[in-house]
């Protein structure tokens, strides 16, 4: 893939060399920066796992991925006002293509590596620029292509094979007000943020993405599929006429001689002038200042720490050290509370991998509730009738498991030299510490913020089924650091294929909140049937509750050899 | 006198490799012994045996005339251990990563903080004890390694390398606190590529080569009566070849075309 790119883009070399610059050169820099591309993580979705082989077709894989992502929102196509159609196609297709430049342009951008790698070999400045920009269009071209084929093919089906000539027009059209967008987003955070800021501001988009994308899988089709969506029309939407991808739309009259189109005709011109002019924009004020700021992204990075007085006022006495010690009778415990507060309030990678999960709670408990075809306000009101809140509560538990599996894993797993040093008697006490601390940070709230909704809809009767959810989530958490991440806080490097063992009691493990949330359900449904309900409940928690104090018992007694039994494995 | 700590015919396995071949070694109390090797020597074996990380290998290791495997956790009381090229936390402040390891150690929290300041007043660190370290140079992340390493207050102290990185003036508090550490009674393992630092610091200079120790004694000793720096003699003693020869080697292969 990457060698048809670059000799792709070094066909015309003619004009390379006349534009200056050495080919060699080029084609050297072009073809290191995009085997670079191919082994850095993908930008959407997951990222790409610390394995040992890195995975050689992440360029293939991206592209095949941006393909897929392409499918997702061509049904406006499908609306019967075409121009209404368009319109919502260039609007979702801009904003996704925005928000993915925004968040992977950063490492673009940002790779500080040219500045000592590059700028002191003997490459002269058309070379080095050319190399920029062909980068760029390469990047772009792998995005945006395979993004618009899915499309790019439907809409000239549906009309003529002039839209197979007109649509890469608007597409690339597209890119350019897709460019500015991005560089006033990057000024505008850069502006109200500090530049060392910036990253962890990339991390919300990259977070809020995830989310988006989620959530448009699940819920898209619902929305498709609903009449409303189905008559709009966009005479009913003037304000639509100052947005860029109304222009857009709105060329495709040039070819459709009908009295609909016409009428729309005057403000397709805007499809070319406007774009241009926010090139002309961009170069002219957006650039140098972008430029600078940029640069001074590099300093921050660079320079040595300088202490602020806040900083050092700053108290000891925070929150969670008190809580540390409240919940922790041992100082090792305390140290494991600590530091899984302290590294999860602040890795990237953690926050990318679990908020997202947050996100699903609501939107699968929307998903299942919403099966029905019945209209929202009637599923909304029958609702207190109907034990789904038992289901609520279980949902609760992906986020457990995400939450879990992070503890242990990092990408500074070689840190944890430390407790093997240190006179640590048993391991278990830090892992203790580290699972109270994420529990008490994420979960407990998380889980508080349901029960609160919970009890909102379904009334005050329902605090005995929270509490025992509680305590069954709790127990699936900890049985599943027990059986498959016995080991020490962010002490294990995150291995792309988990071996095929630990995937099978992971499964084991799985099994375990959801029998106890079909047996929890089962109780609650039956209850016509069962003549001692709240007491066969109030049984379920004292077993539940005793289970899991075993449990915690073991774990937290966890010694050295059992922690390496499970190293070895 | 009885020897602090007694390496005692010690052999080190990876699969097929021998890391350490039957390594003897005996360090006595309030002595700075300077470990000495070319790259995959043993050296950093050596010193995960001594901290307790490794404990699969043969031999026996006494400290204090105790086997270190009936006590590993009185060990690793006892030493403070800075690693060479180590990882930290470094999304923590250092004052985070003091209290997260003084925990470690059992230190009281009151203690650790006052502790922590003052050996980080002392490195010229204590502006920036509330910042996170992602933002620190190698040295100063050495710094912050350096004070968790004694802040226990150690009798044994074992540094891997633990100069890199460190700017002029912190080199040389760090050899002045060896001799103040070493006055106080403490025994220190000292493993370094810096000769000049290991030949004057060091009571003692011990040389591993391929994992078998090839030279014990004082750096006069060494010297045997001449003149030669301690680089010389490490170079004769573990060099397969001349170094000139190999230095022109490499000129011959820039200019041949």
């Amino acid at each position: 893939m990457n060698n048809f790119l670059l000799y792709l883009f070094l066909l015309p070399k003619a004009l390379w060399r006349f534009m200056g610059a050495d080919i060699n050169q080029l084609r050297a820099i072009l073809k290191v920066k995009l085997m670079l591309d191919d082994r850095k993580p993908l930008s959407m979705g997951r990222q790409q796992a610390q394995g040992k082989k890195p995975f050689r077709f992440m360029t293939a894989l991206s592209v095949f991925l941006s393909a897929l992502l392409g499918f997702m929102y061509i049904f406006p196509l499908f609306l019967e006002d075409k121009f209404m159609g368009l319109w919502i196609y260039f609007s979702v297709f801009l904003l996704m293509l925005s928000v993915m430049l925004i968040m992977d342009f950063s490492t673009v951008l940002f790779d500080t590596r040219d500045k000592t790698i590059l700028l002191p070999r003997p490459i002269n400045e058309r070379t080095l620029l050319l190399s920029r920009l062909l980068h760029m269009f390469i990047y772009l071209f792998r995005i945006v292509f395979p993004m618009s084929l899915a499309g790019w093919i439907t809409f000239t089906m549906q009309t003529s094979w002039v839209a197979a000539l007109w649509f890469p027009f608007a597409i690339l059209m597209m890119t350019v007000v897709a460019l500015f967008l991005v560089i006033l987003c990057y000024l505008l955070v850069l502006r109200f943020s500090k530049p060392g800021k910036f990253k962890d501001v990339i991390n919300y988009f990259q977070i809020g993405f995830s989310v988006l994308f989620f959530a448009c899988v699940y819920l898209m089709p619902r929305a498709v599929n609903n009449e409303g969506f189905q008559q709009l029309k966009h005479i009913d939407f003037q304000w639509a006429a100052f947005t860029p991808t109304y222009w857009l739309a709105a060329s495709w009259s040039w070819f459709q001689p009908d009295k609909f189109w016409a009428a729309t005709k005057w403000i397709s011109i805007l499809s070319i002038v406007g774009p241009l002019l926010l090139v002309w924009l961009t170069v002219k004020y957006l650039s140098p200042s972008f430029a600078a700021r940029i640069g001074n992204i590099d300093v921050a990075d660079n320079a040595e720490a300088k202490p602020t007085p806040e900083s050092i006022k700053k108290s000891e006495n925070s929150f969670y050290l008190k809580l540390a010690n409240l919940l922790n009778k041992n100082p090792i415990s305390k140290a494991g509370f600590s530091i899984a507060w302290l590294q999860t309030d602040r890795s990237r990678n953690f926050k990318m991998r679990v908020y997202p999960t947050f996100a699903y709670v609501p939107v699968y408990f929307f998903y299942i509730t919403t099966q029905s075809d019945k209209p929202l306000a009637q599923i909304w009101a029958n609702m207190p009738k109907t034990s789904i809140y038992v289901l609520l509560l279980y949902l609760t538990s992906f986020v457990v498991l995400q939450l879990l599996s992070m503890l242990v894993y990092s990408d500074q797993y070689k840190a944890s030299w430390i407790y093997y040093s240190s006179p640590v008697v048993k391991p278990g006490l830090v892992m203790e510490g580290a699972f109270k601390g994420v529990w008490v940070k994420y979960f407990v709230p998380m889980f508080l913020l349901v029960s609160v909704f919970v009890l909102y809809v379904w009334g005050f009767a329902r605090l005995l089924d929270i509490a025992l959810a509680f305590v069954n989530i709790t127990l699936f958490g900890l049985s599943v650091m027990r059986v498959a991440h016995r080991r020490l806080p962010f002490s294990a490097m995150e291995q792309m294929n988990e071996k095929g063992n630990r995937f099978l009691k992971t499964l084991f493990v799985m099994l375990l909140p959801m029998s106890l949330g079909f047996a929890h359900y089962a109780i609650v449904g039956a209850a016509d049937s069962v003549p001692f309900l709240f007491w066969l409940k109030v049984l379920f928690l004292v077993l539940s509750s005793i289970l899991l104090w075993m449990l915690w018992d073991s774990y937290k007694n966890t010694s050295w050899d059992q922690l390496k039994k499970v190293d070895l494995a | 006198m009885q020897p602090l700590i007694s390496i005692q015919n010690v052999s080190k396995q990876y699969g097929e490799k021998t890391v350490l071949n039957n390594v003897n070694l005996d360090i006595y109390p309030g002595q700075i012994l300077g470990y000495i090797g070319p790259n995959g020597a043993g050296k950093s074996t050596t010193v995960k045996i001594l901290t307790g990380v490794i404990q699969d290998y043969t031999g026996t290791v006494l400290v204090n005339g105790k086997d270190i495997r009936e006590d590993i956790l009185g060990l690793k009381q006892m030493i403070g251990y800075v690693p060479e090229l180590a990882d930290l936390y470094d999304l923590l402040t250092p004052n985070e990563y003091l209290h997260f390891v003084g925990a470690l150690y059992n230190i009281p929290d009151n203690v650790i903080t006052e502790r922590a300041k003052r050996i980080l007043q002392s490195f010229g660190l204590v502006d920036n004890i509330n910042q996170r370290m992602d933002s620190f140079s190698k040295g100063m992340r050495q710094k912050v390694l350096l004070t968790a390493g004694i802040l226990h207050n150690p009798s044994i102290v074992i540094l891997d390398e633990p100069m890199s990185g460190l700017d002029a003036n912190a080199v040389i508090v760090v050899k002045e606190l060896l001799q103040v550490l070493k006055q106080e009674g403490k025994t220190i393992f000292y493993c370094s590529h810096m000769m000049d630092v290991v030949e004057k610091v060091s009571d003692k200079i011990v040389l591993i080569d391929k994992g078998t120790i090839i030279a014990n004694d004082t750096i006069e000793a060494l010297r045997e009566g001449s003149s030669n720096s301690l680089e010389t003699i490490f170079a004769q003693m573990t060099s397969t070849g001349n170094m000139n020869e190999t230095a022109g080697n490499i000129l011959q292969a820039m200019q041949d075309k």
